[in-house]
């Protein structure tokens, strides 16, 4: 029997979407700081220690950029990302 | 000094933009000295404690080139000497910043005792404690405070209170000290992250700024950067104020609405409507307004630096009210101003009690310092009739043009200046 396609259906790709808007919003003040003359590590993490927007500089809308994901949505993909890098790099070590 | 004349009873609406904030402005001015290398500072507002802080950098030796209305170009290479002038110092508390700077960068720094508004006492003992761990030696005579150390070393210190003044000041004489520095209990203003910043942007290692804890590593020498000054929150808070007391609906532009959480919160328990962008806020004021509690504090908490602004709004709110001054002893001053308009106050140590629900009226008042004045023009937006506001010379010192921005709005605002009155006294011969 054919798929009925003539209905609503629901996706589950919220995870997914702030996973990217938190990468693209990360990329873009990295950027906006390293243009601007700013160490970006060490902004960043100054930003996520106290939460403090003064942080991010306003170059290129990157202030009100940042405050469009949670800081702990941040820390997610940063420690996510790190993670999965570490793990994939440990078995290609055991793979060699 | 000069007056305002205020005419009461105006709605404010319409959008005005925040200036760069005094209080990080007067903190990172100081730094300058750190660098031989060009620094250029840009969001600076335009006060008297930044064009005193500007006057005292120039005869200490450092060349200035201005780049337009608030931006300022810096070339210092070796200065003249290291005792900013006495009448330029007694103007502003934060002059107090450059033994910091100085003694960092020079090994020596004679500061004389500094002026500012009479807040009650504000004792500079943790900026000592904090020299004196670092290894200066420090000598205080006949006004003059002495600092000398032939190289400062890195040290843990811990401060007693959280003092935004003294932060600022051990941040500014860690940063080229030999080692680590460990400052805990620190404030966590905004200002102290915009130090960071521009320090940072200079080649200075600082980290932790905007919690309790910051840690230093001291570094050789720093170079040249650029900056923008943060927006002003104290100035934000009070076009906030202003539009909630005057019952208007005002947008108020590039600011950071994060830094105004805790009067935001206050705002929305007095019953004032607050819309929050990521860089403006809107308030509109509507209906009556509920009586509150509110205590001041340090960041994150509420800004005792709007705790007179406040005031005047509960005046409105139809019940008592209840401050509790926690930051500075003597910040109740304006009390006694807004009696004379109608205000129904009683101070008990620490503590307002305000009986709001009548309206003010205007009367003859006096500003007894920069906040103290900012409410007093705010009550005289909100009463009924003409305030006279005299010694209008401290609401210069840290707001940019605020009865401009509050006429923009709608205030009906006017200014004498000093002279107009000896025109008007004088009779004819």
């Amino acid at each position: 029997m054919e798929e009925q396609h003539d209905k609503t259906v629901m996706f589950r790709v919220e995870a997914e979407e702030t996973e990217n808007k938190a990468r693209k919003v990360l990329l873009s003040v990295y950027q906006a700081l390293k243009e601007k003359g700013y160490n970006p590590l060490n902004q960043l993490v100054g930003y996520l220690l106290s939460g403090d927007p003064a942080y991010i500089t306003n170059h290129r809308n990157a202030r009100s950029l940042i405050r469009q994901v949670e800081r702990d949505e941040l820390l997610e993909e940063l420690v996510g990302s790190y993670l999965q890098r570490t793990e994939q790099e440990g078995r290609e070590e055991a793979d060699n | 000094m000069d007056k305002l004349i205020i005419r009461g009873g105006q709605r404010l609406s319409g959008k005005v933009k925040v200036s760069g904030s005094k209080n990080a402005a007067v903190a990172v001015l100081p730094a300058v000295v750190l660098s031989q290398d060009k620094l250029t500072l840009h969001n600076l507002p335009d006060i008297t404690d930044v064009h005193t802080m500007v006057s005292i950098l120039e005869d200490l030796g450092v060349p200035i080139r201005r780049r337009g209305a608030n931006s300022i170009e810096f070339r210092p290479s070796m200065l003249r000497g290291y005792t900013p002038p006495y009448d330029l110092v007694k103007k502003m508390r934060a002059s107090y910043y450059l033994m910091g700077s100085l003694l960092a960068r020079y090994g020596r720094a004679e500061v004389p005792i500094p002026g500012g508004c009479d807040l009650g006492p504000r004792p500079i003992d943790q900026h000592l404690k904090g020299f004196a761990a670092m290894g200066a030696n420090i000598e205080i005579e006949r006004g003059l405070i002495s600092l000398s150390a032939n190289r400062l070393r890195g040290a843990h210190i811990y401060l007693d209170v959280v003092s935004v003044g003294a932060t600022v000041n051990l941040m500014l004489a860690a940063v080229m000290a030999e080692g680590k520095t460990v400052l805990e209990n620190v404030a966590k203003e905004p200002e102290i992250v915009d130090l960071a910043n521009f320090l940072n942007a200079m080649g200075a290692s600082i980290k932790g700024a905007g919690t309790d804890v910051i840690r230093i590593t001291g570094v050789s020498e720093l170079g040249g950067a650029e900056h923008v000054v943060i927006p002003d929150r104290i100035e934000a808070g009070t076009f906030m104020l202003a539009a909630a007391i005057t019952g208007g609906d005002v947008v108020i532009d590039e600011v950071i609405p994060k830094h105004l959480e805790a009067v935001l919160a206050k705002l929305r328990e007095v019953g004032v409507d607050v819309e929050v962008e990521p860089e403006r806020i809107r308030v509109r004021g509507m209906g009556e307004l509920e009586p509150v509690d509110l205590k001041t504090f340090p960041y994150p908490g509420f800004p005792t630096d709007l705790q007179p602004l406040m005031m005047v709004l509960l005046t409105a709110a139809r019940g008592t009210s209840v401050i509790t001054e926690n930051v500075f002893d003597g910040r109740f001053r304006h009390v006694d101003e807004l009696k004379r308009m109608g205000a129904r106050i009683k101070v008990e140590g620490r503590t307002a009690i305000i009986e709001g629900g009548e309206p003010l009226s205007g009367a003859p008042v006096t500003a007894t310092d920069l906040r103290a004045g900012a409410a007093l023009m705010l009550a005289g937006l909100a009463a009924q009739g003409e305030t006279v506001l005299s010694d209008v010379e401290h609401i210069y010192r840290g707001y940019d043009h605020l009865e401009e921005k509050l006429a923009g709005l709608g205030g009906l605002i006017r200014r004498e200046r000093r002279d107009h009155y000896r025109a008007r006294s004088r009779k004819p011969v």
